[in-house]
């Protein structure tokens, strides 16, 4: 169906037509009419006068003419309004959510870096959407799309009905008091259906490729001229989300496809943030995200099974150490601070240690982001925050927090110089992540 | 028994090769004198019956045998054959025959390129050189000028690639049997098929994701490493594409293609008793459903390499049988078709 007419018909649902005539009663009304018409005519055929004109003629053929078309009314409507009505009895409620983007690139590198765990948190909000996804409750990494990154974003929350929802989504978005629709999702599921949009072209391409080597050799990763993207015919992806409980549906138009996906929505189960306290910060280090790449593929080699990052004032100032691995240990200094950090302000000595392969989760975002502010609250708590820039859309920022493993011996504070960077500056409230 | 023949349209056989081999290695090959016939029949998927005439791949056709219509069938390994195909690809000259190496029956694939290459160094020319077997000898006769140095030498490279095959006895093949198939429920015009294929391919990836995070779950439950695809088609020129999981409902539809007309002289009954006049008349959501198997409909759509044109017939519940018409180039004659047969998996 055309997407302009569905619109009118949404909108209609709003005013429905009454008939003044209700569409019971027609048919009686029409043939009361009609069989009123004949009998004056008959009458006014026996007796034509003047007078009898108005009084009988022209009643006789109003009451036929309106009659007929009360009778076709009645009659020949008749089964198409009881299949109408049936329809309108459920009214058709506008989704809560509904927004088109015309690429899902900038959309699948988003979500794919935090492609770490099966389950994706999503919460939708006015301003975007908000995907969490978490694992095992000692990372947590949350993605952003922002309304400008669709073409058209709308949303339709009910207004405040707190009595229903507070059931369903009870104490998850405790800052907010109009309830966000939120759910689950596979992400897996939801990362590879965002990948057939733009599968064709790319196979088309593959198909130039083979025909014509010289293209194969130098510029396959090149944008081809006449790609379905260049030449703005590149179909649209629209995600939707009827009803809370419904499913999530993805509807992806492209090149005479149309790709429809519903992915099941589950109730969400952790909402709850890692609790990372920005009022306590131990230090603040904004830098390149390539750097931080580099440095832990430099460390990557050794599998390590244990990361400490110490941040302080002196040389070196930030400093990465692998721990535990078969092949020794390594360690990446940023002991040029004043080339490679842009922002840099250490409160106090700030020394933590990782599962290794959780801070390697994120380096899909570090490949992704332009740079990062790597934060350290006084609980020990590392938030990463990187900025990916998205073109033509401005800025989009990805969150991730992660949870140090926990020190028991509490001997030393963090002035004290450690050149092991074993038990830091953590104090007790450590022991509520075991 | 003789066989021999050059070979044309190297691109098109060896993309037919590519086609088959991922189905299955061994083909069995019937040559008479009008058609060559490629079948592959594998244990599990999808049987090909290739048949092409004679003049879409070979030139200077010689055939000889004891049988009627000079019949030979052979045995054929389609890796080397593919192989061989390739080092064909850029030559100027190839041709194939039958023969015999040491009491073993090959099939000896003759390529000749030639290359062109730059001469030597003016100071090496000039004198012999040893590497060059004929410099001795022409040197001789015709005395090199200095421009000639300068030139581009074209240079001929043979290569013989020998295909190990064995030579069927007719009585053998006789058992194998085109398999029937009632007559189909739906008869449609498939999209381009690489198209298919990559969305097809996203398909088989998310069951096996869905799989794969279902069965984590589940700690050790059987992954269904072999997903399903439902492929539907109506009489009203959509095809659509669906799977189901326990986290997503996915469903692709291509609409607008083209039901072909069917011609009355060619059917066994009636235009009007035909099951797909039934369909037709049924409306647009009458839809006749196979199951395939994902990564087995994968390799069957890679015959889109061939770029011809595919007629799906689609026998709901039962089977689907792909028509790949080869395209010509340079004449439009010939009946030159591709047929695969796709059984459908019950639900």
């Amino acid at each position: 169906m055309d997407s302009s007419l569905l619109q009118v018909w949404h909108a209609a649902s709003g005013s429905p037509f009454v008939p003044t005539v209700g569409k019971d009663s027609q048919f009686l009304v029409g043939f009361v009419l009609v069989v009123l018409g004949f009998l004056l005519t008959g009458t006014f055929a026996l007796n034509r006068t003047i007078i009898n004109l108005p009084v009988l003629g022209i009643p006789a053929s109003l009451a036929l003419a309106i009659g007929v078309v009360y009778m076709f009314c009645g009659v020949g409507v008749y089964k198409k309004e009881r299949a109408e009505s049936r329809r309108t009895t459920t009214p058709i409620s506008p989704p809560l959510f509904r927004a088109v983007a015309s690429s899902t690139r900038p959309l699948y590198q988003l979500l794919k870096s935090i492609s770490f765990t099966n389950k994706l948190h999503v919460e939708i909000t006015e301003s975007g959407l908000r995907f969490a996804a978490d694992h095992a409750r000692v990372m947590q990494g949350v993605a952003h799309w922002n309304k400008n990154l669709f073409t058209s974003y709308t949303t339709n929350f009910p207004s405040p009905p707190p009595a229903r929802d507070g059931s369903n989504s009870d104490s998850d978005d405790a800052d907010e008091e109009s309830p966000t629709p939120t759910f689950q999702i596979s992400l897996p599921a939801f990362l590879e259906t965002l990948q057939i949009f733009g599968a064709a072209d790319a196979a088309a391409r593959q198909a130039k490729a083979d025909v014509d080597p010289y293209r194969s050799n130098l510029r396959n990763y090149r944008p081809d001229a006449f790609s379905h993207q260049t030449l703005g015919m590149s179909g649209t992806c629209s995600l939707s989300y009827e009803e809370e409980g419904g499913h999530f549906s993805i509807v992806l138009e492209e090149a005479g496809v149309k790709t429809t996906c519903n992915l099941t929505t589950y109730l969400p189960e952790a909402p709850e943030d890692i609790p990372f306290d920005i009022e306590d910060l131990s230090f603040k280090i904004i830098t390149q995200a390539r750097w931080l790449l580099d440095a832990l593929a430099e460390i990557a080699p050794t599998s390590p099974e244990k990361l400490t990052i110490v941040a302080s004032r002196k040389e070196p100032y930030l400093r990465l150490t692998s721990a535990g691995g078969s092949l020794g240990s390594s360690s990446v200094d940023f002991a040029k601070g004043r080339d490679l950090l842009e922002t840099f302000s250490v409160k106090e000595r700030w020394i933590q240690t990782f599962k290794f392969d959780v801070i390697k989760s994120a380096t899909e975002a570090m490949r992704i982001a332009s740079k990062v502010s790597l934060r350290g609250d006084r609980q020990g708590v590392l938030s990463m925050q990187f900025m990916v820039e998205v073109e033509g859309t401005g800025l989009s920022f990805l969150d991730f927090r992660f949870v140090p493993y926990a020190e028991h011996e509490d001997d030393d504070d963090e002035d004290e110089n450690d050149e092991r960077g074993e038990g830091g500056g953590d104090r007790d409230e450590n022991g509520m992540f075991d | 028994m003789r066989f021999k023949t050059d070979l044309k349209n190297i691109r098109t056989f060896s993309k037919l090769t590519a086609a088959l081999n991922s189905l299955e290695k061994i083909a069995w090959v019937r040559l008479d004198d009008d058609t060559v016939r490629f079948t592959v029949i594998p244990d599990t998927g999808s049987q090909v019956w290739a048949s092409l005439s004679v003049d879409l791949i070979f030139d200077n056709y010689h055939l000889q045998s004891a049988e009627a219509n000079n019949t030979i069938n052979l045995e054929l390994p389609l890796g080397p054959l593919q192989r061989a195909l390739k080092s064909a690809a850029n030559s100027n000259h190839a041709n194939l025959r039958l023969t015999k190496r040491d009491g073993i029956p090959m099939l000896s694939m003759t390529i000749h390129t030639i290359t062109k290459e730059a001469a030597g160094g003016g100071g090496r020319s000039s004198t012999y050189d040893p590497d060059d077997p004929f410099a001795a000898e022409t040197s001789d006769i015709f005395q090199q000028e200095s421009l000639e140095l300068t030139m581009k030498r074209e240079r001929e490279k043979v290569i013989t690639q020998d295909i190990p095959v064995r030579v069927l006895h007719p009585d053998t093949v006789e058992t194998i049997m085109q398999p029937k198939v009632r007559e189909p429920d739906v008869h449609i015009q498939l999209p381009p098929l690489l198209q298919l294929k990559a969305i097809s391919d996203r398909f088989t990836k998310l069951a096996l994701t869905a799989a794969a995070s279902a069965s984590a779950g589940r700690s050790g439950g059987a992954a269904n490493a072999n997903p399903k695809l439902e492929l539907s088609a109506n009489m009203h020129g959509s095809l659509r594409l669906r799977l189901v999981t326990d986290t997503l409902d996915i469903t692709s539809v291509w609409d607008g293609l083209d039901n072909p007309e069917l011609d009355p002289s060619q059917l066994a009954v009636p235009l009007d008793e035909h099951p797909s006049t039934r369909f037709r008349l049924a409306g647009a959501d009458k839809w006749a459903t196979v199951r395939v198997d994902g990564k087995d409909w994968s390799r069957v759509l890679s015959v889109g390499r061939l770029e011809g044109r595919v007629i799906a017939c689609f026998s709901d519940d039962h089977a689907l049988i792909l028509y790949v018409y080869v395209p010509h180039y340079d004449d439009a004659s010939g009946e030159d078709c591709v047929t695969y047969y796709v059984s459908s998996y019950s639900s």
